[in-house]
């Protein structure tokens, strides 16, 4: 049976074991976390008046790696929605941004017409406005994937780790070779016996089965353990993250088990 | 000193303001410069990105190599 179990967590990042699953199903939850999540982010920007400093295609970027809060109940894939592509407030939002200078002008000067749908920061700096300076635009965010951009990516940093199964044998003389050579200190003499004290740390680089005369340190990689974690943009909370994943995971494999019955039927 | 490229009075890029997101990973960094710039003023930068919980050295570069300088190029 599979098993979750959390670490850590906080609003933007989690750190957690699966265990009882293959590697297999660990690497499609990280891909899946990758680029199988929408998010929103702006894509189209109209610039009535830009008179700053900075490129108005400069300006759009920075727009667009703003994460935007998303519900994911309340929107639609564009292609998939009953707009067919056109652009209807339930595929997406838009956001103006009317400022004057001097002032540094942040995400949260953002106004949307959705007003559950703001940038995740309202501090982020966007651009800096001299006396006189002038911006006025109106921005577009739709729901994308992390395979178009990365902008559209819900997770930084995901990734796991095989946790082993490191034991000690009776023939360890506790010399304490291992407790030197292992650069993530996951061995600990207590009382001159050595003692694994920090398993998740370990990095399976095999240092202390190389340095211990004795032989007596086995590691075993096949536990069916892994220690997962990522940070999210501040787009949904991290546990959503991994539900819609899983979901997404599901879906797709509902759609091939169907297409393979229609398949055996013929 | 007075860079003129491009559009005359515009700054050719925008790296020259903080970069929203980290080049290589991705993860937002923006909403923290601020805070940064005006604790580095007292304590050690690498203290202060600890507590502000930025681990990668991806991210961790990007705050500590940056050299605010946007709207300098033209004054
Ligand atoms: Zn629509
Ligand atoms: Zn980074």
């Amino acid at each position: 049976m599979a098993s979750i179990q959390i670490l850590e967590i906080n609003k933007l990042k989690v750190k957690f074991i699966i265990e009882g699953v293959s590697e297999v199903f660990a690497n499609s939850l990280r891909r899946a976390m990758i680029s199988m999540v929408p998010t929103l982010a702006v894509d189209f920007v109209d610039i009535y008046m830009n008179s700053g400093l900075m490129y108005d295609e400069v300006l759009a970027h920075r727009i667009g790696l703003i994460p935007l809060k998303t519900d994911l109940e309340k929107y639609n894939l564009k292609e998939k929605c009953t707009c067919s592509g056109e652009g209807c407030p339930s595929c997406q939002v838009s956001l103006r941004l009317n400022v004057e200078g001097p002032k540094t002008v942040y995400s949260g000067d953002l106004i949307s017409d959705d007003p559950d749908t703001i940038p995740a920061f309202d501090n982020i700096p966007i651009v800096k406005l001299k006396e006189g300076q002038q911006l006025m635009l109106e921005a577009t965010a739709r729901l994308g994937f992390g395979t178009e951009h990365s902008k559209y990516q819900a997770v930084c940093g995901c990734g796991y780790k095989i946790i082993p199964e490191i034991t000690i044998e009776d023939s360890c003389n506790n010399c304490g070779k291992c407790v030197e050579e292992c650069p993530r200190d996951v061995f600990s003499s207590n009382n001159g016996t050595i003692e694994v004290t920090d398993i998740y740390s370990c990095s399976l680089c095999y240092l202390c089965v190389k340095v211990c005369e004795e032989n007596a340190i086995q590691i075993d990689e096949n536990t069916n353990r892994f220690l997962f974690s990522f940070e999210v943009d501040g787009s949904m909370t991290p546990l959503k993250v991994i539900k819609v994943a899983l979901n997404q995971l599901k879906e797709r494999f509902a759609e091939f088990t169907e297409k393979m019955e229609k398949l055996s039927v013929e | 000193m007075v860079v003129a490229q491009g559009r005359g009075d515009r700054s050719p890029t925008g790296e020259a303001m903080f970069p929203v997101r980290c080049f290589t990973c991705g993860k937002v960094i923006g909403q923290y410069w601020e805070e940064y710039q005006q604790r580095i003023r007292e304590e050690p930068p690498g203290k202060v990105l600890d507590d502000l919980e930025i681990e990668r050295y991806c991210c961790r570069r990007m705050f500590l190599t940056h050299k605010e300088v946007f709207g300098e190029l033209v004054d």
